[in-house]
């Protein structure tokens, strides 16, 4: 298998990012279909599609779409998590900057869908071109009848909003990101059991549906060409359909973003990145810097799928493939992942608050050549404090990584532990990023 | 189940395999307590929104399946805010929760700077009582600890330490929900994290003090009480504040006699557990250094000191002779014992002279019990607040309404010439021109047309409108104390009584100060009118009183008009100033009697909505102080007035024949017993 280009087809014409150019490659067929469908089929046709949530959980998608009430007796609100943080992930940034209109028709669908009375796309505060490209999208879409009242005759209300965001990773969880939405402190917020779902409470109290950019995207194909279309993408996996961008970076000769359909070998998604620079691999990060790594020859047999993925102990998550060479050490690499996490950590629970600045103080003494018998268990027992104990992923995700290099490479620790030096030797080869 | 009976869902879930009926939707933390089991905690507070922080309280959860086996939830949840629902079984003494509370535990504690032994929280800290119960008994951090400014002065009652704080939102979320005035939020994230002020400016709260009580760790503490004691060193005795009406329940501690801190003693009836900063931090005058311990007798022109026998002998034989013109001015807070007494004595002597602040001389009505008590107006559905700052005049009445605003969902509308507090929740906000409140009353009772009445007031047609419906629905409760008379005069308070009984709503005229009620109940009891300060003192210029008595009142603090106050106390013949803090008007006394405080002698008080509460003395009194009731109690016996009070209990008896309000308080209505220390819940 090669490259599976769905999303990104045309995303290197500049032409997809106006109204007209955009509606040449058929664009706004899928809305138009969905305008003249019941709004329970859009659903059922997502259903069919298999498609799952792309931000990094892979929760069905239409469950969350059907999960808003479908006797509206108050306003409805969607909103699209545009606030790419995990490192090494990019792809949301290449579709709202090329693609802007897949994002808008898609979201538009899911208005359409869920009886939304507007939609709010929360967008990094560092992805400027995103936002303005996006807003040029969105003008257009207004102007054509795509959006505002009455969308294309049908009826159908639907607006549209920009919100920046400040620079803030937790708000990319999307109940801090509602929070934020609304003005206040971006920290997340309880969830089901111990609160409604947003699909009952969300967004300002209302009913509201909250997907990742990419998922909104494959929407506008899943109703053009039908969900059964859409489900023989990726048929070979377990239970993961369609097309999934992955971000690829790292030692590679070619970083940037690769979409392909699911089932399709890791190995080959590096193939098509161009391979290595200098040197083996040595590890992978697959999924953005959170998902725990895997050696060289669980790459060689990870089959990239939701469940496959799990069978080499680790994720598809958002999609930020990271491989790196053997000049790479583990040690400094979790230490840089470490203090992302401890940096980004909102302080609302103390297990991440805490915990997330203990194991960077821990790695910050043993690069500095301070470390003591028992650190890496100390860490893994930090990291395994962490996980599970806070009240919002993004403690897990703090403590995977470092769990998982722990577990991957010990005697690299075990090394630096002792000697006070990386085991890794020699020049480093500087990582890429597109 | 009293729960079953009102309609409330009951499920029945598994704590530790024992099976329990509990509330739909409780919160498990809550529901364990029904089995005497206790879960750790630091975030949570009862009377706040859960927020699932601190991750203290975390148990392992599972459903029970329909084959009756148990599937435990792969990751445990906070108890806190997990609400009950059928089928959930709750684990929380398995190795994993133990081992989890530790782990909580040695995160909290490796930023914690440990300073236990001179911190002021230390010994009464739940952080130290988790940690010894449930903690890891060493640490593994051996980091640098953060650091972070210590003793922040966030306000002159308030001094924030940093290092200290854990971080668990209670003082951010008592600002935003209780006390409403949002002061405090967290500034900074991660392991940075703080809370604090907008700007570190002022920490500018009318109840900044129980953000002291609430916190689990000393980082917030009292700027009064700092480094006095530590708080095993502290006697606590219950006790009530005499500060305002509103009467809170209140834990004296106190070292050695002295009394070094108040903190919030719960009563649901009254203050709930809260205070506001006059009472916590306004008693400090038991600690004065200028408190009145002897007798002193006016000998041609020098006060000299003298015995309680030489000084109450000569008032005695000067009430034998002037004691149909004996005049007595009662102040705000003397017992309710102490009231009585002296009403009892204007009557015997004949007098019938007594004055006090919370006279209704406004309204030339008696005395009237208000309608609502401070539970029941948490139920009212509309609450007409009328006059200035409640939050200023009686602070926890404040909070009630604000209680019934924010969670019950009452429509608050406030009727006031200047801004208040309440303004920020207000349904309704209506600000009229100053002197012009009989108008709008007018208006709302429609005898004049609302365009005039918007004209005059400066308030629009439109909020008047729209008051005018809320008030004509059911629920409404009316709020008014003296002040409204005092700005706007008496004719519009009693136009506002007259408007709250034709909308058939409930009228509360509340007291403002400790003695008010009771003083009014007395003199109503006994057949008299309690009259204003003014009326007494102008009756001593025209000659009408000789002989004039203070019962601890201050007339140049409590009367606004000075010259009138001096000419009076000159013009008297003869002037008796009963006062536990010296005061200017000692200067004109023929007399001066040393008073002790409620802590010292003990008294009954009553309350805003009549609820009589017993204070019993604990701390030492000052010199020859005597309290207030004794004073009057040796009084009458010495003139043969009365007999048989060698307690407050017989004054209390004594009263009930007399006054209807003491004989149903004593038989009918519950004293409120204290309760255990709310100190470190």
């Amino acid at each position: 298998m090669a490259e599976r280009k769905l999303l990104l087809e045309h995303s290197h014409e500049t032409s997809f990012r106006t109204r007209a150019g955009y509606e040449q490659t058929g664009g706004y067929e899928g809305l138009k279909k969905a305008l003249g469908m019941e709004r329970q089929a859009i659903i059922d046709e997502v259903k069919t599609s298999g498609l799952r949530g792309r931000g990094g959980a892979g929760f069905p998608t239409w469950i969350k779409w059907n999960g808003l009430p479908k006797e509206k007796k108050t306003s409805h609100f969607i909103i699209c998590n545009a606030d790419e943080g995990e490192p090494g992930t990019f792809k949301d940034k290449e579709l709202i900057e090329k693609c802007p209109f897949l994002l808008v028709e898609g979201m538009t669908i899911a208005g359409v869908a869920t009886q939304a009375d507007a939609g709010y796309i929360y967008i990094r505060g560092e992805y400027l071109d995103g936002a303005r490209s996006l807003r040029s999208a969105i003008d257009e879409a207004y102007k054509a009848g795509y959006l505002g009242k009455n969308i294309m005759g049908s009826g159908v209300n639907f607006d549209l909003y920009i919100h920046m965001g400040a620079g803030s990773y937790e708000c990319g969880e999307e109940t801090a990101l509602m929070s934020s939405l609304m003005g206040e402190r971006g920290m997340p917020r309880l969830k089901f059991p111990h609160a409604p779902l947003p699909t009952i409470s969300g967004v300002f109290e209302k009913p509201t549906l909250i997907n990742n950019v990419e998922t909104y995207c494959c929407a506008p194909f899943i109703l053009k060409n039908g969900g059964e279309w859409y489900a023989t993408l990726g048929a070979s996996t377990k239970n993961s359909r369609g097309t999934k961008i992955f971000s690829v970076s790292g030692h590679v000769k070619k970083p940037g973003n690769y979409e392909i359909e699911f089932g399709t070998p890791l190995q080959e998604l590096l193939e098509i990145a161009g391979g290595m620079v200098d040197g083996d691999l040595k590890f992978c990060v697959p999924g953005g810097s959170s998902v725990p790594m895997i050696k060289k020859a669980e790459v060689e047999r990870a089959i990239i799928g939701y469940e496959e993925m799990s069978e080499v102990r680790s994720m598809v998550g958002s999609g930020g493939c990271m491989f790196f060479n053997d000049s790479t050490c583990v040690v400094t690499f979790t230490w840089r992942t470490a203090q992302f996490y401890a940096n980004e950590s909102c302080g609302k629970c103390t297990p991440c608050r805490e915990g997330t600045r203990w194991m960077v103080q821990i790695l910050d003494r043993i690069l500095a050549g301070g470390g003591n018998p028992g650190d890496a268990e100390l860490l893994q027992q930090v990291a395994s404090q962490i996980d599970g104990r806070s009240f919002c992923p993004l403690g897990d995700a703090a403590a995977w990584p470092v769990a998982a290099a722990l577990r991957v490479f010990p005697e690299e620790f075990a090394y630096f532990i002792e000697n006070g030096s990386s085991m890794v030797t020699g020049a480093k080869t500087l990582a890429m990023a597109p | 189940m009293a729960a079953e009976m009102m309609g409330v869902d009951m499920v029945t879930i598994l704590v530790d395999d024992i099976e329990l009926q509990v509330p739909k939707g409780e919160l498990i933390v809550e529901s364990v307590k029904r089995l005497g089991i206790e879960i750790p905690i630091f975030c949570y507070h009862p009377r706040m929104k859960p927020v699932g922080m601190c991750r203290m309280c975390l148990v392992e959860t599972g459903t029970k399946q329909p084959d009756g086996t148990i599937r435990k939830m792969p990751k445990p949840q906070a108890s806190c805010t997990l609400p009950a629902s059928e089928g959930l079984a709750i684990y929380t003494q398995t190795p994993q929760i133990i081992q989890d509370r530790k782990g909580v535990l040695e995160f909290l504690l490796i930023n914690h700077p440990l300073d236990c032994p001179i911190c002021d929280r230390g010994g009464e800290c739940p952080l130290q009582n988790n940690t010894l119960f449930y903690g890891p008994s060493t640490s593994r951090h051996i980091e640098f600890k953060r650091h972070a400014p210590k003793a922040i002065p966030l306000s002159e009652h308030v001094t924030l330490d940093l290092e200290r704080c854990i971080q668990c939102g209670r003082c951010v979320r008592f600002t935003e929900e209780i006390s409403g005035d949002g002061q405090l939020a967290f500034r900074f994230r991660g392991a940075s994290m703080q809370p604090s002020t907008f700007a570190l400016s002022a920490f500018e709260s009318k109840f900044s003090g129980n953000t002291i009580e609430i916190c689990p760790v000393g980082a917030l503490t009292s700027s009064q009480s700092r480094f006095r004691a530590r708080p095993w060193d502290l006697e606590s005795s219950a006790g009530v504040c005499t500060l305002c009406s509103c009467g809170c329940n209140v834990w004296f501690d106190h070292r050695i006699g002295k009394l070094v801190r108040v903190n919030g003693r719960t009563n649901n009836a009254v203050n709930e557990e809260w205070t506001c900063d006059q009472g916590k931090f306004g008693h400090d005058y038991y600690n004065h250094n200028e408190r009145q311990a002897s007798v002193f007798i006016r000998t041609s022109a020098r006060l000299e000191s003298t015995s309680w026998t030489v000084g109450l002998g000569e008032i005695v034989t000067k009430l034998k002779s002037t004691g149909t013109s004996a005049g007595f001015l009662l102040g705000p807070k003397i017992s309710n014992e102490a009231g009585f007494l002296a009403c009892r004595a204007a009557t015997a002597l004949g007098s019938r002279q007594v004055a006090g602040i919370d006279s209704r001389v406004e309204l030339g009505a008696n005395f009237e019990v208000p309608a609502d008590s401070l539970l029941s107006l948490e139920q009212a559905k509309v609450i007409v607040s009328v006059g200035p700052s409640l939050a200023d005049t009686l602070p926890i009445v404040y909070l009630r309404v604000r209680k019934a605003a924010s969670q019950k969902g009452a429509k608050v509308i406030s009727i006031h010439s200047s801004p208040t507090e309440l303004d920020e929740f207000a349904f309704l906000s209506l600000c009229h021109k100053p002197g012009t409140l009989s108008l709008l009353i007018q208006g709302l009772d429609g005898s004049l047309a609302l365009e005039e009445v918007a004209l005059q007031t400066g308030v629009s047609a439109q909020a008047l409108k729209e008051a005018k419906t809320v008030l004509e629905g059911q629920g409404v409760s009316f709020i008014a104390t003296n002040q409204v008379a005092h700005t706007e005069g008496s004719a519009a308070l009693s136009d506002l009584r007259r408007l709250a009984k034709k909308l058939e709503a409930n009228w509360n005229h509340f007291c403002e100060t400790a003695s008010g009620f009771a003083s009014l109940a007395s003199c109503s009891g006994l057949g008299m009118e309690l009259q204003s300060p003014e009326s007494i003192l102008k009756k001593c210029l025209s000659g009408d009183i000789k002989f004039l008595w203070l019962v601890d009142f201050d007339p140049f603090e409590l009367v606004k008009d000075r010259e009138l106050v001096k000419q009076a106390l000159e013009e008297v013949e003869f002037l008796v100033v009963q006062s536990a803090i010296a005061s200017e008007a000692s200067h004109y006394a023929s007399v001066v009697l040393p008073q002790s405080l409620p802590a010292e002698g003990g008294g009954s008080f009553t309350n805003l909505d009549g609820q009589l509460q017993n204070f019993d003395a604990f701390l030492p009194k000052i010199g020859m102080a005597r309290a207030d009731w004794q004073i009057f109690a040796e009084l009458l016996s010495r003139m043969d007035l009365a007999a048989g009070m060698f307690s407050r209990q017989d004054i209390l008896q004594m009263a009930a024949k007399d006054v209807p309000y003491f004989k149903e308080a004593l038989t009918g209505k519950q004293d409120h017993q204290p309760q255990p220390s709310g100190a470190g819940v």
